[in-house]
């Protein structure tokens, strides 16, 4: 078992680099990775992004926002969080969760706290979630990861993954609500996360044998920050990646009242209908035609916007009323 | 495990019916029994093309994602736009719910699929 050393936090270079090692390292060696984001909310593969985060907060606060290739729900890191990845042969350990949590379970032992294995994809302890696990499957090699619970902040967690936008519907997977808790309310002794990443790396090093550090060369790194760019880091894959949705947005202003339909698909506005109770001057069609084709992005819809008169078909309508009750 | 006589499969588990240059093709009865539960399809796009092993489609499943290949080199014409509202059909009959047609570029390229008994051959090392 080789030890990807791996200080980066951020969260498009660390999500580039687990799919680099199951698609790319050599597969000769199996690979354990422990790595730290800076604040930011990790949607599951097929969850529609806009359903899951608070896109105010998330603004305000200046938390990422990023996709992982496995499935599941949304997620929150932040520094008191700590994330594991094992790179295998798949030896039939697909769906073997119980081989990759037993070194989590037992570097937990050793600090003299109980935790199990709960339902298919959470390590708990006394019925609280600290750890969440998922699986992705490439060919000959298997990735499983996962997240600790060390020392995170809950507040911020809850809201970062409130969602904001109630208006928009698809059928993407959604994400249940556990409750959670931080291993450091468990200890004894206090520790810091850099030690009990040391406990947990002992305990990983304990199964297996062969073991020894790997240090990502320029080759590795030219080659994850080039995925990080092209893909993890893009709008393209965060958003555009979401299941067809729909949303349905109403609002009422002074001189009149609008309701907004839109349909999209791989984050292109696919289909857009608009009603309303105000003097039209135009026909609305014109609008809801401009509309299509367009990224359901505010900047694009903003762009898209600047090149159309929106006063003759909303009269009064301020463009960012409108850009808001599109987007948001 | 449910091995369909009248397929093509591939050692990734999928299968492909070939009618003249068209392949309907989806996954096999030992993929969805491994994968579990399947929650979500990502169907592959109508139009794109794919070589011979490539990734052409993504399944979730409550254990893990996998990545659907194209058993053969082609251009997708057709998915099964059922699958996006009910997952679950894979599950249910995995060679009646196909995922997709496509026109195939190479029929040498079938040459070098499994039959039922080799498929079944090649199974029986796995477990």
């Amino acid at each position: 078992m080789l030890e990807v050393i791996n200080q980066s936090n951020d969260p498009y270079f660390n999500l580039a680099l687990e799919e680099y090692a199951v698609k790319n390292l050599p597969d000769s060696e199996n690979y354990f990775i422990l790595w730290q984001n800076r604040p930011a909310v990790i949607i599951g593969r097929n969850q529609n992004t806009l359903e899951e985060i608070n896109h105010d907060y998330i603004k305000e606060m200046e938390i990422t926002v990023a996709r992982r290739m496995s499935g599941g729900g949304a997620v929150y890191h932040d520094y008191g969080n700590l994330n594991f990845t094992f790179v295998v042969a798949e030896n039939n350990d697909f769906a073997n969760f119980a081989k990759f949590t037993r070194p989590v379970i037992n570097a937990l032992g050793r600090l003299g706290i109980a935790a199990e294995n709960n339902g298919r994809n959470d390590i708990t302890i006394a019925g609280k979630k600290f750890s969440g696990n998922a699986q992705f499957k490439h060919k000959n090699r298997l990735m499983h990861h996962g997240t600790i619970l060390f020392a995170s902040n809950f507040e911020e967690m809850v809201e970062a993954l409130n969602p904001s936008a109630e208006k928009i519907s698809s059928k993407g997977i959604k994400s249940v609500r556990s409750r959670v808790t931080n291993i450091s309310e468990h200890l004894v002794q206090p520790i810091s996360i850099e030690e009990f990443k040391q406990i947990l790396t002992e305990e990983v090093f304990r199964e297996e044998k062969n073991n020894a550090s790997y240090q990502l060369g320029e080759q590795d790194l030219q080659a994850v920050n080039e995925l990080r760019d092209k893909k993890y880091a893009t709008w393209d894959w965060i958003y555009g990646n979401s299941p067809a949705y729909n949303v349905r947005n109403k609002a009422a202003f002074p001189w009149g009242s609008l309701d907004i339909r839109l349909e999209v698909k791989r984050g292109t506005i696919s289909g857009c209908r608009i009603f309303g109770d105000y003097f039209a001057s135009r026909d609305i069609a014109e609008l809801e035609n401009a509309l299509t084709g367009i990224k359901h992005r505010e900047d694009d819809i903003s762009k898209c916007l600047d090149h159309i008169d929106l006063g003759t078909f909303l009269p009064q309508a301020e463009k960012q009323d409108f850009i808001e009750l599109i987007c948001r | 495990m449910n091995i369909n006589e009248n397929l093509l499969y591939t050692v990734e588990h999928e299968w492909i019916s070939v009618e003249g240059n068209k392949g309907r093709i989806g996954i096999s009865d030992y993929a969805q029994h491994h994968l579990g539960d399947i929650v979500y399809v990502e169907l592959p796009e109508i139009e794109g093309s794919a070589a011979m092993g490539e990734s052409i489609g993504v399944i979730e499943s409550v254990k893990a994602v996998a990545s659907m290949y194209s058993p053969v080199g082609g251009t997708v014409l057709e998915v099964n736009e059922e699958l996006e509202s009910a997952p679950e059909l894979l599950n249910e009959d995995c060679y009646e719910n196909w995922v997709a047609v496509i026109e195939i570029s190479d029929p040498s390229e079938v040459d070098m699929l499994l039959d039922a008994k080799a498929y079944a051959a090649f199974c029986a090392t796995l477990d």
